[in-house]
């Protein structure tokens, strides 16, 4: 005789809520942390997730995606392959490691977090679940990082990173802890697991294994592939916590949904487009970041919000702009301030790279072809005192990434713009007029200075390089150096000037 | 920033630099779990990366970093299992296929149409409606987990609720395979009510919904893993199982001793945490014996409600007050094992 059917019985398991008799409900749920605001307090009865997973279901899936994802690491340990990756590949890994891994270790807490204080029972047990995938994507990115630590100890930083306040690291942890644990567990469920992992990490899984294997890093491959086989379970939460809230209070329901669809993709065009764009070796590149955007976040956004009644945000065009200028930029930045990165920065315009990206962004060569050109020079004159920065970026009081995306103005003219905002006698400044909204209509990150503000305000001693670099952490072994030593820029020396590369 | 232009400094790193001078080579475990948790980083001006007083800054500072439990290095503490992620899928998948095949026999030897009436309202009352109380135990381990001050306390925790999700869950198979027995026995349909309003459940009621309401994560830690858990399962897992044994129920009699693996496992990190904090610094002692001198009582009564059922029972019932006691002394095991100075003062409660 077989075992009951999961539908014969799965909805006793959910059946778990009660009514609290020797505690108020506020003191169970405070609104602090489950945030039911004006959805009354019953309509999550109706929480239901679309993909049905029990415990003896789980552990014996879980369990064979360990076996194979830990025997290919362990068969990949005698091989070469390593040392054979290219310097810029390795370097997309690094940031991997050390953007990523404490995140999942961010989303254990914050899926716990849904497992106490989510509305409903189904929510609640749904986040067991996805607590324990995060501990399982924590544990494998630091077991894969850790295993080049004595190989290059810029990899010490898949696990230091976060420990540090590298300005990369305070504007991502800027950027989840809002999102996930900082976050009530309503707005929580919006921003995670909907507005993130059904897309965002759809891009940096999916399509970052894809590179990967391109680039013949078969172990990154089967890393993150084994682990973006989970989200499609976890990321389910968020459906069904959307669809009541834009019941009750779909203003509130837009807000989360467009506030960290901004957010999230100001942090992917700083990891993620130059990964793409700019790390990947040229031939190996299977769609620019700009395609990937298209295909795999933009179709899937624009399904999502008309799938949930919800209209395009109202920063739609300053977005799609966006594709062609903020990860650009956003590299150049990285490169240029490269003693303040745990990886090595790749300039990515060599010859072939410029072609490609021209093909790519009809307007790169106008936008960033001069720029770069300038650097190019003073390193083959041997000037690389020029190169080298002397003072920081100015930091988004939003983002916290640095504000250098380059605009086009009504003079014809292409230039770094930035937004400010007078608030209490202080002024704030924005990377984007999307920043500068976000940061105004909720305020959250008041009292919260960026690395810059904080190096003005006399927190960061010495007030110098050292003591900058210091601040963030960061050692002379591991501060950032161009990961192709150069050789790029000799490629200018043979080239035509700016504006005239096209048609080759 | 000339920084770049000096050369590096040659070291090879053997492991995370964050383990400091260390002579082994960490374990995997250690590898994966240690400083997983940022919000605990060195240096912070808030746990979160926001306004320093956020509602869940304000939160985390109150109730975990201003915690009358306070330890040097948290991060020194070790789970005693040591249980990663794929050790933890990997035993429980192997526990769950045992669970299955004794399920599937049972289920082909109709053995649920044997059950006697009067052991049929006992396990109603009493075995099918844990279902609540456990999924507020789920909840609170949860807690611990999120507001532990550090991973090798989160990781355990997270893992002890996924095991309260999993009793849940064949509790839950258990009832809808009774009321396909016996349709008419208020299987799947009558435990919210007896949990609502039987008195034998009230006191149960009460400490699990005010150990939801212990903000401080080392008094939700204390109440419910130290006191109410060890001394319920005592009641709902053991003497239970044993009350089934002697019934004829040897299913329900298998079960309840399969799951007190779990429940064994999640005592030997609570009673490891306990006695780990009281020998990093030996005023936590005082600490936890407030909490514990708080929660006893409901623990007691709670059990002793338990303990009337069982003794209303006729077949093979035990008195109430027997019930209660063993639970107590259960308890005060796990607090003398852990230090002795947290077992209770009163040794006939220890007997």
């Amino acid at each position: 005789m077989a075992l009951l059917k999961r539908e014969e019985w799965q909805g006793i398991v959910r059946d778990v809520d009660w009514t609290l008799k020797y505690v108020d409900d506020e003191a169970v749920y405070p609104e602090w942390h489950s945030g039911t605001g004006k959805v009354p307090r019953d309509a999550w009865q109706k929480w239901e997730e679309s993909y049905k997973v029990s415990y003896p279901d789980y552990v014996a899936t879980q369990r064979e995606k360990e076996n194979s994802a830990y025997a290919v690491q362990s068969a990949l340990k005698r091989s070469k392959a390593f040392e054979t990756l290219d310097e810029g590949w390795k370097s997309a890994t690094k940031m991997h490691f050390g953007g990523v891994a404490l995140v999942e270790g961010m989303a254990t807490l914050a899926e716990l977090k849904m497992a106490r204080f989510g509305l409903s029972p189904a929510w609640r047990n749904m986040s067991i679940f996805g607590a324990l995938d995060e501990m399982r994507h924590t544990q494998i990115t630091l077991l894969f990082g850790h295993e080049f630590v004595s190989k290059d100890p810029q990899y010490d930083w898949s696990h230091k990173a976060f420990h540090t306040n590298d300005w990369v690291t305070v504007s991502l942890r800027s950027l989840f802890d809002a999102m996930m644990t900082g976050a009530n567990a309503v707005d929580m469920a919006i921003q995670l697991p909907l507005t993130f992992e059904t897309g965002f990490t759809n891009l940096q899984f999916v399509a970052l294994s894809a590179d990967a294997l391109e680039a013949g890093d078969i172990n990154f491959a089967n890393m993150i592939s084994s682990i973006q086989t989970d989200e499609a379970r976890h990321s389910q939460q968020g459906g069904p916590t959307l669809e009541i809230l834009v019941e009750h209070d779909p203003v509130r329901a837009q807000w989360t949904v467009d506030k960290f669809f901004w957010l999230s993709a100001r942090a992917f065009a700083a990891l993620t487009g130059p990964s793409m764009d700019y790390y990947t070796p040229v031939e190996h590149r299977k769609q620019s970041y700009r395609e990937f955007m298209e295909e795999w976040i933009i179709d899937q956004f624009m399904r999502t919000l008309s799938d949930y009644g919800l209209k395009k945000p109202w920063y739609w065009d300053e977005f799609m702009e966006g594709l062609d200028i903020w990860h650009h930029s956003l590299n150049m930045g990285l490169w240029f301030w490269r003693p303040t990165l745990w990886w090595k920065p790749v300039a990515g315009v060599d010859e072939a790279s410029r072609q490609w990206l021209n093909e790519k962004y009809p307007n790169w060569e106008t936008v960033y072809g001069d720029k770069w050109r300038v650097i190019a020079e003073n390193i083959n004159s041997g000037n690389m005192e020029a190169t080298l920065p002397e003072t920081l970026p100015w930091l988004c009081s939003m983002c916290h990434l640095p504000t250098c995306n380059a605009n086009y103005g009504r003079d014809g003219k292409w230039r770094v713009r930035n937004y400010s905002l007078k608030h209490n006698g202080m002024t704030y400044h924005f990377c984007t007029k999307g920043c500068r909204q976000i940061w105004w209509e909720d305020r959250d990150n008041l009292n919260h200075t960026t690395v810059v503000e904080r190096f003005l305000l006399g927190e960061i001693q010495p007030m110098d390089v050292p003591g900058v670099l210091g601040y963030m952490g960061l050692t002379p072994d591991v501060m950032g150096d161009d990961a192709h030593n150069y050789h790029w820029a000799s490629s200018f020396s043979q080239s035509e000037p700016a504006g005239t590369a096209g048609g080759r | 920033m000339s920084a770049t232009t000096d050369q590096p400094a040659k070291r090879r790193l053997r492991t995370w630099s964050a383990f400091g001078d260390i002579k082994r080579r960490p374990s995997d475990y250690e590898i994966g779990t240690q400083g997983m948790n940022y919000t605990l980083r060195e240096g912070r001006k808030a746990p979160f990366e926001q306004n320093p007083s956020s509602p869940a800054n304000l939160w985390m500072q109150t109730y975990r970093d201003d915690s009358p439990l306070q330890v040097d290095d948290w991060e020194s503490f070790r789970d005693p299992d040591m249980l990663s992620y794929r050790a933890y899928v990997t035993q429980q998948h192997e526990q769950e296929t045992k669970v299955g095949g004794v399920l599937e026999q049972y289920a082909a030897a109709n053995a649920d149409a044997q059950l006697p009436p009067e052991w049929r309202a006992t396990l109603a009352r009493l075995f099918t409606t844990t279902r609540y109380p456990l999924h507020g135990a789920q909840q609170v381990q949860a807690y611990i987990g999120l507001m532990a001050p550090s991973p090798y306390i989160t990781n355990p925790a997270a893992l002890s609720a996924a095991d309260m999700l999993r009793r849940v869950t064949l509790v839950s198979y258990r009832t809808r395979e009774l009321q396909l027995a016996w349709p008419d026995d208020g299987f799947a349909t009558g435990e919210r009510a007896i949990w609502e309003l039987d008195e034998a459940w009230q006191p149960t009621r009460r400490a699990i919904e005010l150990a939801l309401t212990a903000y401080d994560w080392g008094e939700a830690f204390t109440a419910m893993n130290l006191v109410l858990l060890p001394s319920l399962d005592d009641v709902l897992l053991r003497q239970l199982g044993e009350v089934a044994r002697d019934s004829g129920d040897d299913l329900t009699w298998l079960l309840t001793s399969f799951l007190q693996r779990d429940a064994q496992r999640r005592e030997r990190w609570s009673g490891e945490l306990a006695r780990f904090v009281v020998a990093q610094r030996p005023g936590n002692a005082g600490v936890l014996r407030k909490w514990i001198d708080k929660w006893s009582p409901l623990a007691d009564e709670s059990a002793a409600g338990l303990g009337s059922v069982l003794e209303n029972y006729s077949l093979r019932g035990r008195a109430a007050s027997e019930v209660a006691a063993a639970a107590a002394a259960a308890r005060e095991r796990l607090l003398a094992g852990a230090s002795p100075g947290l077992a209770s003062a009163d040794p006939a409660a220890a007997s």
